[in-house]
């Protein structure tokens, strides 16, 4: 049967867990022997002295700031996590738990010190790991700032670009009808003269209102295609797409395409696979795309030249079939091939001295392609000459 | 706005006299700090008591931590209380960082300030030589990591005592709430607000006259630094107490009442 221990204060003094009783000044009034011996102290250098000296610097104001004002506020606190100094200046991690109440009708507050070194290696390794899951959360959210912002600016942009494109296409389409107006006045009138409507004209008359006629209605023709890109571009155009059998097609365009060729002495030459594939378009607009390629073939290639048209059907593009413009004038630089289809734009060279057109043909043509699920292209090589291609969406497909 | 601000800084008005006295509570605790001192002043003056955002019975959801990440945007708080009570001739009394606070809040609106009461004061608490703060910068280091230590079990801590007096019923149904608890990522941050400051630049500029009590043996705010205020601060007394540590408020509430008590109606000089 074991022997019974009543003397407590001596199992107090010797209990695994550092003791120590001080006021509310902090001053010491009882330590047990465990604690003077970890941290390396003689009872007579702690007693009436602060509590304080036995902490670590950091630890003294988290004494000032949180258990103080605890113990005092509440009567006790738990589990507070303290690093002690040893006299030699050694760091020891303790929990403490403490009391305060009246004790021969002073306050005193009671604190157990149990020392954490297992744990301590482990809440490092926690703390630690929650550490870089901080700095990572916090790069996360600087990173989904940053991204939510640029994606504002973006939107920013695009309405901004979005209304500039709009103003733009009205500034265009209004202006075109304001500058067609007079224009109009010019024409009639002229006629009228040339007519003879207010009296006879001279043939330098005659010469001189030709010109005028003739000026207007170069500069009709690219107001009307102003008007139609504009048209374009607004979305304002709408398509009747149906389905459409090419060779049709290629036969409506010969007749209106070989008296100018026969004129300039061209040779026109149609290749045409033995199917004639079938293909989803707005047939006036085809036309008008096929004729503005032909047109330009027919301008930019020298007397005794060529002009191809060319129905493809590639099998490894079976829904699609491809309709070729090809001439053989000079060419045009492969760096210059995609800034043809810009507005205004017409790549200068001797050969295109005359200068006629409007620049607006291929960024309309273009646009229409695409308007009809389908795209126009060029390939082109300088002395050898361009290609047009246009795409469009079969339905015959094999 | 004003009812917004006395419901965010949870703020409490009592007293019977008409000079405000606005008691600002230091970093870890809350206004529950004053009431060893406050009752104390509540015969001859108005006596405001409130929490900053982020700590006591305030409103958390107002913090800011953009506002809060420097001391200016307490003094913000202290401002705004003000306001919205439309307080004037304020003494106002404040623990530890709440002492620069203060002055800072004084530096913007004077106009507003009567007197200065500074418990425990520090401009800087890092040491900067020939300036003696009183700490490394590895201490202060220290403590943030001592803090997220006990911010682990966090539970454990927030709730020490609460319904757990059944020994001390004189502190009765108040022990519901929670003393000086705050969220643990906002304490963190204003104990970097706190002492990684460097208010001595702003001392020179203070108008209001300010009472300075110095501990005698307070770590946190040494005497040289006691002594750095008085000589930095144009119109201020410096009284040091025989009580120790950096909480006299609340370790040794009599001699604190009496210094401030003397400091705010001087003895008459007998004939």
């Amino acid at each position: 049967m074991p022997r019974v221990v009543c003397d407590i204060p001596e199992l107090l003094d010797r209990a695994p867990c550092g003791f120590v009783s001080f006021g509310d000044d902090a001053s010491i009034t009882l330590v047990n022997t465990t604690l003077l011996d970890r941290l390396g102290y003689g009872r007579d250098e702690l007693l009436g002295k602060h509590v304080e000296m036995l902490f670590t610097r950091a630890a003294q104001i988290f004494y000032q700031t949180h258990l103080f004002p605890l113990v005092k506020l509440h009567g006790r606190v738990d589990e507070l996590f303290l690093l002690a100094q040893t006299k030699g200046g050694e760091e020891l991690g303790y929990l403490c738990s403490a009391v305060r109440y009246e004790r021969d009708g002073l306050p005193a507050i009671d604190c157990v010190l149990f020392e954490v070194r297992e744990r301590r290696r482990f809440e490092d390794a926690l703390l630690a790991a929650k550490r870089v899951a901080e700095q990572a959360n916090a790069q996360l959210e600087a990173q989904a700032l940053e991204l939510e912002m640029q994606q504002q600016l973006l939107q920013e942009q695009t309405a901004e670009l979005e209304r500039a494109n709009r103003a733009k296409g009205e500034f265009m389409a209004t202006m075109s009808h304001e500058l067609r107006t007079p224009l109009n006045a010019i024409g009639g009138y002229a006629q009228l003269l040339e007519g003879g409507v207010y009296g006879p004209v001279n043939p330098e008359q005659v010469q001189a209102i030709g010109r005028i006629m003739r000026g207007q209605r170069r500069l009709l023709g690219l107001i009307n295609a102003v008007l139609n890109l504009a048209r374009v571009e607004s979305g304002r155009i709408e398509f009747t797409l149906v389905d459409l059998p090419l060779g049709e097609i290629v036969g409506e365009l010969a007749v209106m395409i070989e008296p100018q060729m026969a004129a300039k002495g061209l040779v026109y030459r149609v290749e045409l696979p033995e199917d004639m594939p079938i293909v989803r378009a707005d047939r006036e607009k085809l036309v008008q795309v096929l004729l503005n390629l032909l047109s330009n073939a027919i301008k930019f290639t020298e007397s005794g030249g060529g002009i191809t048209l060319r129905v493809v059907v590639d099998p490894s593009r079976a829904d699609t079939a491809r309709i070729e413009v090809a001439d053989t004038g000079r060419g045009i630089p492969v760096d210059r091939v995609e800034a043809v289809f810009e507005p205004f734009v017409q790549v200068r060279s001797a050969q295109s001295r005359g200068g006629e057109g409007t620049g607006l043909g291929l960024a309309i043509s273009r646009k229409l392609a695409r308007g009809m699920g389908g795209d126009l292209t060029a390939t082109s090589e300088l002395g050898k000459g361009s290609t047009f291609i246009v795409t469009l969406p079969r339905i015959d497909a094999a | 706005m004003s009812v917004n601000v006395l419901e965010r800084n949870n703020v409490a008005v009592s007293g019977r006299g008409t000079q405000p006295m606005l008691f600002a509570h230091g970093f870890g605790c809350d206004q529950h700090m004053w009431r060893f001192v406050a009752p104390a002043f509540e015969d001859d003056y108005r006596v405001v008591l409130f929490d900053y955002v982020g700590g006591g019975g305030s409103d958390a959801s107002a913090y800011d931590p953009k506002r809060y990440s420097s001391l200016e945007g307490y003094a913000q708080d202290v401002l705004d209380v003000i306001h919205a009570l439309d307080l004037r001739d304020v003494i106002f009394v404040g623990h530890s960082v709440s002492s620069m606070i203060g002055i800072l809040a004084a530096n913007r609106e004077p106009e507003r300030f009567a007197r200065l009461i500074l418990i425990g004061p520090s401009p800087r608490y890092i040491n900067d030589p020939p300036y003696v703060g009183g700490f490394e910068r590895k201490d202060i280091d220290g403590l943030f990591d001592m803090m997220d230590r006990n911010f682990i079990g966090w539970a454990n801590f927030l709730a020490p005592a609460i319904m757990k007096n059944p020994d001390r019923p004189e502190l009765g149904e108040e022990l519901v709430e929670s003393f000086c608890s705050t969220d643990p990522v906002i304490a963190r941050r204003f104990a970097e607000a706190t002492f990684y400051a460097d208010n001595r630049r702003d001392l020179a500029a203070v108008r209001v006259p300010s009472l300075i009590l110095q501990c005698t043996d307070d770590m946190v705010a040494p005497l040289p630094v006691g002594r750095y205020l008085d000589a930095q601060l144009p119109h201020s007394t410096m009284r040091i107490m025989s009580a120790t540590g950096h909480c006299p408020h609340m370790s040794h509430p009599a001699e604190t009442i009496a210094l401030i008590s003397e400091y705010l109606q001087p003895a008459t000089v007998s004939a």
